[in-house]
């Protein structure tokens, strides 16, 4: 089954990169995620559970940026 | 450390905080640093910079294709994401990552070593090119730029 895994990028450099830009990725996919999960109506619990997080930790993260931008109200229950 | 950061400095610093929270990024890092000196002409390290070829425009386009190409070796496609291309309103205020904090050590050792009183835009820009691995060395190379020569004209200006 080895050879269905990805290949290893021949250099270090190239692999840490990857780790680097992929974080980022992840960032954008989590920031963009919350905002539509949030417009479908989720709660900040449901939210934190499909992270694998608290809701403290999930709302601490996006709740004052999203307040910010308007798409929702601080609201803390 | 910042009282011995000029106007000119300041204002780098302030700017990499307006790039970072531009681009949606929760973090300043190194590279905003660089966009925000490449976005001011009228630092002397900006100007180097032009001299170079390296606009606003041009170090962004460098960090795309050095993100896209990152995410390639990680075996993953940029365009495989549905993603906003820009934050669509104002973020969290981001505040100071390691890799930054890192470029303005750099910045204060290259003037402490050479007995610069005043950390200038100059050394801002050396601490960016001094940094052996990481985005912003990867994002030059991959736009051919020199930075060991580029750094070795920024000390040539300061004297």
């Amino acid at each position: 089954m080895t050879d269905t895994l990805p290949e290893q990028p021949a250099q270090p450099a190239d692999g840490l990169a990857a780790v680097v830009a992929l974080r980022r990725l992840a960032d954008r996919l989590e920031d963009t995620g919350v905002e539509r999960a949030l417009a479908d109506g989720w709660t900040w619990e449901q939210i934190a559970e499909a992270l694998g997080v608290t809701r403290q930790a999930v709302h601490k993260k996006h709740a004052k940026r999203l307040a910010e931008s308007g798409l929702t109200r601080t609201r803390r229950r | 450390m910042f009282n011995r950061f000029g106007r000119e400095t300041r204002t780098v610093v302030h700017g990499a905080l307006e790039q970072a929270a531009a681009l949606g990024s929760p973090t300043i890092e190194a590279e905003h640093l660089l966009l925000a000196l490449a976005a001011d002409p009228r630092s002397a390290g900006g100007r180097l910079l032009r001299a170079e070829g390296l606009d606003e425009q041009r170090v962004l386009a460098a960090l795309e294709r050095e993100n896209e190409l990152s995410l390639a070796a990680g075996g993953v496609a940029i365009g495989d994401f549905e993603l906003p291309p820009r934050p669509p309103a104002p973020r969290r205020s981001p505040r100071f990552a390691t890799s930054a904090k890192r470029v303005l050590e750099r910045a204060v050792k290259a003037a402490t070593a050479r007995g610069d009183r005043r950390i200038t835009s100059v050394h801002v820009l050396i601490g960016l090119l001094r940094a052996e691995v990481g985005t912003v060395p990867r994002a030059l190379a991959g736009v051919e730029v020199d930075r060991i020569a580029l750094a070795t004209r920024a000390e040539r200006l300061l004297g």
